[in-house]
């Protein structure tokens, strides 16, 4: 009998902690908002650790699918008068389906990482373009401002805070679940020997598109959520280096295929972000060399590291 | 129309002088350099600083192209091993994520310290006349500079020791190891190559517009969805393939407009990976 | 006679599978021995480990009286030790000239000469001198690679199944040529399914089964075994 103590410690010390933290920020509304854009981070890099930590599809279109929920959520507010709690499902179900049926194409084409990575990185850039060529709709590069669109709960503030983190909780309790699923099992013979698994008769295509389609539902929520959080949108918020960087370098500083990677990334990559943003144009310099040290030496993570260090069944 | 096409052949064969860098690295050495505009960049701006110091401007040109040599040299022989120490599939995702990593670093340098260096090259007589048509030098200048390296690479892969065996390695690494051949050493050449490639990509053009730090990402975007489209390890497809996107994207730019136009050209990267990710002239190397 | 090539005790194992263990056996100057035994019986695992493309786990492979384990499989070649695979890994968009050109990559000043000594083996080969690898019959093809492996001026050469997939005519031919180098000096290493030609052609040969040897002996009397008769020639 599999006991999932480890699991329920780990979610249990992580929604305290979090939820604690905004007593330590000395009502900062600054260190508030950092704190709320720190959990979004958390929640994008648990989405994508479904996807391509667990089933290796490197997609590398996450700001892209968060940006499309946002936008036709936001879209439909302004234009044609939906709630946005009515909207933001239609952006949810957007990215989902986009994340989906690329992944179902994918499969079914026999795509190699490399490739998924790269249809993904040039929807990206699709993506981008169709923002800024569409702007009748979009207001192209200028973007547009969602204070007041959204619920008032997303306001920033105290509420916002929680709220988003009972997104994040949401997510990780549905990544627990879905781990201890068949589904985690299969994902983790996917990711291992995809051929083996495949002959093992276990449907590689529909666990894969099981995890991209979860993921990028996610993904659509964080982004249609943030967009009226945020107060603005415009097509560098979900931009390739704004989004899909940022998940990457917190997957890798905090290990990817855990459960607490994304959550101990999030938290390293926010603390990075804030030392190293004030300098100004060479910060894309640091990320640069921050990438290219953690994929050559620190690949696996820090929760990999502690297990090793401790030998401690860590999530 | 005949001037739009002309337009679209000059800018395909600079297109295909930039993809034919990573169709080689990849090819041979199974790594996606998403850092390639980046030796694009370094080259140019290179020469740039050169001829600002007063230095004869086609010398300037060459040393830049040997400048984005030597950083080829240097990141093969140390960012890339840990990716040539893999195989497969880890190759392909470390090399990747490295070079995009490597792409931020050269980018952030350059955009920081020489944000307000440009590359731009001008000639003395800006346009000729050929039967009727009128010509821009540079236009003619670049074309011939592309057609030229491509006719050397061509007679240095067909007849060269060198040549046939780095295309051994692109179409059976394993078969050209069992001949002796170490790829390791080959494709260090070959990333040097491919930057200086790309940095010759880059000279040229700053002979239409100039060449600026933060134009690294554009070029490799560009770069990448022409390898796409002719096939990732062919380096005739990329040729074909970077003169007809030319085309269409002088035809699209002129009568449908930027936006529009990037987005054809993406898609038809998007496409040709869905339907035919060999590429879609790959059949020879 | 000496020996050329000699493995000890040689382990070979993927993760915590052996696929070969314990295999001991050696291959003197001038000799032609076959190693035959069933699919999966690790006959080709075996073959890449001497040729340095597959890390030993334990043992080793001496040759000419020097370590040769844990040498990269294309420095090997330099040495003299030269592996045909059952895949042939040709160069299917290069000529038949290049490909056997590409073979004498460690000894390529005097390739050109080395070329005709090939082109006189295989005749066939000169005919289509011109012809994309690609384009081939699968006989061929195998003549080719044995062919370019014979370019690196092998002082030993592994042949991995060169009778696989081919029709019984070009199998005679083959054998028929490599027993004329073979008469030539060459010491030959080959794996094979096809036991007849196989135990016809070498003088010694080694029966291995699931990763082990199991019998070892004159082919002559191998041939004659009752229980070799009776496991792969069908004979009751």
């Amino acid at each position: 009998m599999k006991t999932y103590l480890a699991d329920y410690v780990t979610l249990i010390l992580v929604a305290v902690v979090l939820a604690l933290m905004p007593l330590g920020l000395g009502g900062s509304a600054y260190y508030l908002r950092l704190a709320t854009l720190m959990l979004i981070y958390m929640a994008y890099a648990v989405a994508f650790n479904i996807i391509f930590g667990h089933t290796r599809q490197l997609f590398l279109c996450v700001g892209a699918l968060a940006g499309c929920s946002a936008y036709i959520s936001v879209v439909l507010v302004m234009k044609m008068s939906l709630s946005a709690w009515a909207s933001i499902p239609v952006g949810i179900l957007s990215a989902a389906v986009l994340g989906g049926v690329f992944s179902y194409v994918s499969v079914r084409r026999g795509l190699g990482v490399i490739f998924v990575g790269i249809v993904t990185l040039v929807s990206s850039m699709i993506f981008h373009n169709l923002i800024l060529g569409l702007r009748q709709w979009t207001n192209g590069e200028t973007g547009i401002e969602t204070k007041g669109l959204g619920p008032a709960l997303l306001a920033p503030g105290l509420g916002s805070y929680y709220a988003i983190l009972g997104v994040l909780m949401a997510s990780l309790v549905l990544y627990h679940l879905l781990m201890r699923s068949r589904a985690g099992a299969a994902f983790r013979a996917i990711a291992d020997d995809e051929l083996a698994a495949e002959l093992a008769g276990i449907d590689v295509t529909m666990y894969k598109v099981l995890a991209a389609t979860v993921g990028s539902a996610l993904i659509g929520a964080i982004g249609a959520i943030y967009a009226y959080y945020g107060g603005f949108i415009n097509p560098t918020v979900y931009g390739f280096v704004n989004v899909d960087i940022a998940v990457l370098v917190t997957l890798l500083l905090g290990g990817m295929g855990t459960m607490l990677g994304p959550v101990i990334g999030g938290v390293l990559f926010t603390i990075l972000d804030e030392i190293v943003r004030p300098l100004g144009r060479i910060n894309v310099l640091v990320y640069g060399v921050l990438m290219v040290l953690l994929v050559i030496s620190f690949r696996h993570g820090l929760v990999a590291l502690l297990r090793k260090l401790t030998g401690a069944r860590i999530p | 129309m005949i001037a739009i096409l002309f337009d679209g052949i000059v800018q395909g064969l600079q297109l295909s002088l930039m993809a034919v860098g990573i169709t080689l690295i990849f090819g041979l050495g199974g790594v996606l350099n998403l850092a390639h505009g980046q030796f694009a960049v370094v080259g140019g701006i290179a020469a740039a600083l050169l001829i600002e110091a007063g230095v004869y401007a086609p010398l300037a040109c060459a040393l830049g192209m040997l400048s984005a040599g030597v950083l080829g040299l240097v990141v093969d022989r140390t960012l890339l091993v840990p990716a040539y120490r893999s195989a497969g599939e880890e190759r392909l995702l470390l090399g990747l994520l490295i070079t995009l990593g490597l792409s931020f670093v050269v980018n952030g340098y350059l955009d920081f310290k020489y944000a307000d260096i440009s590359l731009t090259l001008n000639l003395a007589t800006p346009s000729f006349n050929v039967g009727g048509i009128t010509i821009r030098t540079a236009s003619a200048v670049a074309a011939l500079i592309a057609i030229v390296a491509f006719v050397l690479l061509f007679a240095f892969l067909k007849g060269t020791l060198l040549g046939k065996v780095i295309r051994s390695i692109i179409q059976n690494e394993v078969g050209a190891g069992l001949c002796g051949i170490n790829p390791g050493r080959i494709r260090t050449v070959i990333v040097i190559m491919s930057a200086m490639m790309a940095a010759l990509g880059g000279i040229t053009q700053g002979l239409f517009s100039s060449l600026g730090t933060e134009m690294g990402n554009e070029l490799t975007s560009y770069a990448l969805i022409v390898t796409v489209v002719g096939g990732v390890r062919s380096i005739n497809g990329t040729l074909a393939a970077g003169v007809l996107l030319g085309i269409v994207n002088a035809f699209a730019s002129y009568y449908v407009g930027a936006y529009l136009t990037l987005i054809i050209l993406l898609g038809t990267a998007a496409l040709t990976i869905l339907l035919r990710p060999e590429g879609l002239f790959a059949h020879r190397t | 006679m000496s020996v050329v090539i000699a493995a000890e005790d040689v382990e070979v194992a993927y993760g915590d599978m052996s696929v070969v263990r314990g295999v001991s056996l050696e291959v003197r100057q001038g000799e032609a021995v076959a190693i035959i035994g069933p699919n999966g019986a690790g006959k080709t695992t075996l073959f890449k480990a001497i040729a340095g493309m597959l890390a030993l786990r334990a043992g080793r492979i001496i040759y000419q009286g020097a370590r040769l384990d844990g040498i990269r499989h294309y420095d090997v070649v330099k040495q003299g030790v030269v592996y045909v695979p059952a895949e042939r890994e040709l160069f299917p968009q290069m000529t038949v000239m290049e490909n056997l050109e590409l073979g004498a990559y460690a000894h390529y000043k005097s390739h050109a000469e080395r070329m005709k000594f090939v082109l006189g083996v295989f005749p066939r080969l000169d005919e289509r001198r011109t012809q994309m690898a690609g384009t081939l019959s699968g006989g061929e093809q195998q003549m080719l690679a044995v062919g370019r492996g014979l370019m690196a001026r092998p002082k030993i050469l592994l042949l991995d199944e060169p009778s696989t997939g081919l029709a019984p005519l070009f199998v005679s031919e083959m054998y028929r040529q490599l027993s004329r180098l073979k008469e030539q000096g060459l010491t030959i290493l080959l794996a094979e399914q096809q036991i007849p030609h196989a135990l016809a052609f070498s003088e010694r040969a080694y029966v291995l089964e699931n990763g082990a040897i199991r019998l070892s002996g004159k082919s002559k009397d191998l041939l004659g075994d009752p229980e070799i008769q009776k496991t792969y020639l069908g004979m009751d």
